[in-house]
């Protein structure tokens, strides 16, 4: 990362705030130092406390400082129309995501409504959450499966969170259903009680980050703040799966999808390489034949045209623009 | 009563002499409804044709005539009121030169109520005359932009800002903060606690919010002693305030139509070219990125919106879209009204309002605020700047001032088309 020079130090502190040059080694520029420290204003505003208001902002200045992300700080982060509590111990949602999932939604036509959706490891719920609002509030059954309780119990926040914001409606309260399980378990899945085809969407964000990737790789703020288990795939004991240490999710995840074989599927995936990867699995796959649209979308799937690959003798449809991030089978 | 426990008696004498007399008050006439031939010539064109069509509607129904007549509806009665009380005017005057004394004495009663009536049906006839804005009906989207310069247009660019807020606020609109985007650097502070602002849009979320403050798009100037200025100099800074139409947050099909390739504010998707201005890189769960910036770029006409307001994107490029809309809309109109006004003879061009023009000035030092185009001097400027009840009267002789203009640009309209026709004043509506 290249050194930011010492006059920008000093412009800043001149056209923005005393406080900005805090945030200016983590947001690098200018305009983005502004807006974070607009919204860290805008969040010390309308929270009263007993502690003075430029206290507050400089503590949550000297935390973001420090790498804190922004999200932790203030605690919520906006995704698509809704707004999703963050807590450290949960991943925050990232933009990606959301425009991976507003593709999804535009795929899907009223006439196939009402909907059963699976989340597999779904941290803070934003992913069931942003698919129901987008589709049908009402006529969507959405349920969560992750790992960490702090997780499942930050979801069932972000639902009340969101019906009091009414950005969902109350009736979701009973259409919406997180578990705490390990999906590695061959039993975490009978508790769902799905029957095979009775799935219309298995959407997953899984842990991606090789080891390795997790050290050179990745943002300090990310490293430091955000939950490993949400990142690296580490299972234990090392399974059987023959593949990648980053893509074990992906193996069992599509041990899932045989065994409940929903319409649709969205894994998100850390690069196109990776999706490349996950694409091999699947066509090397028996069971999933019957999935004959196979694609990977990019960071953007909807804007700008798409390219074709071939893999293993047969041509795979990349859309979009940006880094390689989602693969996504269809079997209708 | 007064709230003071004792005052001086010569000084409550001298208030009262003083007081509310309206010597140095100053209005904008609106008293001087004197209908021009023309505009009577036309009002009695256009109700002939209304009983003409009411005369067709009743035998078979169209609705195309039906949508006419509706239009010309409002003017044909505001006419037949006015030829009423014109005629029972006549009346009365006849009444005075009778030999009975008793009868005089009625008619001199009752000559103050008609002419009372007379003087309002004739202003009413010459709103209904005046062509509506094609956007009258919209809410608006209020954009402050300081001019270039020091921080002192921005500092004062602010004061604008919240006069409309606090304007909006008393008087009971609806308003949103769309985008305000401020800087507060270190040493400098405005007076009054004024933040130093480089973009700010307030939405009125009022219908007819737009032919409201349509007026109030110009050059604003000030002239003061900045809060920064050492050695007591007054400066001069302009900020310059566009209004734009905007759409009801829940619009129906038949105002908020965009998606129509007629209206003002269709915009071709493939037309406008979006970013994110967000840095390359890994993505994903690898970093965390908070910028939620959108730019969008209008093409053909190369109009740019940034928005960055929000935390969320979502809410950036909804606001970024509606803005970029609003612009092009009223690009497309002020074309137009260009168009029209190559047509007219060119004295009413001080009538039209574009970007450049300075139309009011905010004197600090005289504690006056003054409109340019209305004529119109009012003193006490901390409450025009509070948005108090002395703005709404600046902002309705401007209104006052603009239907007279509108109606103005009409006659010439119609002088015009008959001088071209060379036919009874039978121009076309509107523009």
């Amino acid at each position: 990362m290249p050194r930011l020079p010492p006059s920008l130090f000093w412009k800043v502190r001149q056209q923005i705030s005393p406080f900005a040059p805090l945030l200016l080694p983590v947001c690098r520029t200018l305009d983005s130092t502004a807006n974070e420290l607009r919204w860290i204003k805008q969040h010390v505003n309308s929270t009263p406390s007993l502690v003075p208001q430029k206290l507050r902002i400089w503590q949550a200045c000297l935390k973001r400082e420090r790498g804190m992300p922004l999200q932790y700080i203030l605690g919520t982060q906006p995704f698509g129309p809704l707004e999703i509590l963050c807590r450290p111990g949960v991943l925050i949602p990232r933009p990606e995501t959301e425009s991976l999932i507003y593709h999804l939604s535009s795929l899907i036509t009223p006439s196939e409504l009402p909907l059963k959706i699976l989340d597999l490891c779904t941290g803070t719920g934003c992913i069931p959450f942003l698919l129901s609002s987008l589709l049908s509030p009402a006529r969507t059954q959405i349920t969560g499966v992750d790992i960490s309780p702090s997780a499942i119990s930050l979801s069932y926040q972000n639902l009340n969170h969101n019906i009091s914001l009414s950005h969902l409606p109350s009736s979701a309260l009973e259409s919406t259903q997180f578990t705490q399980s390990d999906i590695f378990d061959p039993n975490s899945l009978q508790s769902l009680r799905y029957q095979p085809e009775e799935l219309d969407i298995l959407v997953s964000n899984p842990p991606y980050i090789s080891p390795h990737g997790f050290n050179t790789t990745t943002e300090r703020s990310v490293r430091l703040y955000e939950p490993r288990l949400a990142l690296v795939p580490e299972v234990d004991p090392p399974t059987q799966y023959d593949c990648n240490p980053e893509d074990v999710f992906y193996a069992r995840l599509l041990e899932i999808v045989q065994e409940l074989r929903p319409k649709r599927v969205l894994f998100e995936v850390g690069d196109l390489e990776q999706a490349l990867r996950v694409v091999e699995m699947v066509l090397r796959e028996k069971g999933l034949k019957e999935y004959k649209t196979v694609e990977i979308w990019r960071d953007e799937p909807a804007v700008g045209g798409s390219e074709m690959k071939t893999i293993d003798g047969r041509t795979i449809k990349v859309k979009g623009q940006g880094n390689g991030r989602g693969v996504f089978l269809c079997r209708v | 009563m007064l709230a003071a426990p004792w005052v001086c008696r010569s000084c409550v004498r001298s208030l009262r002499r003083i007081g509310f007399s309206q010597q140095f008050l100053r209005r904008a006439s609106t008293d001087s409804v004197k209908l021009p031939p023309a505009l009577l010539e036309r009002a009695r064109f256009l109700t002939a044709e209304h009983d003409q069509l009411t005369a067709q509607l009743a035998t078979n129904f169209d609705e195309k005539i039906a949508k006419r007549a509706g239009e010309v509806h409002r003017i044909a009665d505001a006419f037949k009121k006015f030829e009423h009380a014109k005629a029972s005017l006549q009346e009365l005057e006849g009444l005075l030169k009778s030999e009975d004394a008793e009868m005089r004495e009625l008619a001199q009663e009752d000559l103050e109520a008609t002419n009372e009536q007379l003087l309002e049906s004739s202003r009413n006839l010459s709103v209904a005359l005046t062509p509506k804005h094609p956007f009258a009906d919209m809410p608006c989207l209020i954009e402050v932009v300081p001019g270039p310069g020091g921080t002192e247009g921005r500092f004062f660019a602010d004061s604008v800002f919240k006069m409309y807020q606090a304007y909006c606020v008393n008087k009971g609109f609806r308003v949103k903060v769309v985008q305000y985007l401020a800087a507060d650097s270190t040493g400098e502070k405005g007076g009054d606690g004024e933040t130093a602002l480089q973009e700010a849009v307030l939405e009125v979320m009022e219908e007819g919010a737009y032919a409201h403050f349509r007026g109030e798009a110009g050059m604003h100037r000030v002239q003061r002693v900045p809060a920064t200025e050492k050695s007591g100099r007054t400066h001069t800074s302009a900020v310059a305030v566009w209004v734009l139409p905007s759409f009801a947050e829940n619009a129906t099909a038949s105002d908020g139509d965009w998606d129509n390739p007629e209206s003002d504010f269709y915009i071709d998707p493939a037309e406008v070219k979006s970013e994110k201005m967000r840095a390359s890189g890994a993505g994903g769960q690898h970093v965390n990125k908070t910028e939620s910036a959108i730019r969008l770029t209008h093409i053909p006409t190369g109009i740019t919106v940034s928005m960055q307001d929000s935390r969320s994107q979502h809410t950036n490029r909804a606001d970024a879209w509606r803005l970029l809309r609003s612009r092009i809309a009223q690009k497309r109109r002020e074309a137009r009204e260009e168009a029209a006004r190559a047509l007219r003879s060119s004295v009413l061009s001080s009538a039209q309002l574009t970007r450049g023009d300075k139309i009011r000035t905010y004197n600090y030092g005289q504690d006056r605020c003054t409109d340019h185009r209305a004529g119109l001097d009012v003193h006490n400027l901390p409450d025009v700047l509070r948005g108090g009840d002395t703005l709404g009267r600046v902002i309705d002789a401007v209104h006052t001032w603009l239907t007279e203009k509108d109606i103005q640009a009409l006659l010439a309209d119609e002088e015009a088309a008959a001088a071209a026709a060379n036919a009874p004043a039978k121009g076309k509506k509107g523009k």
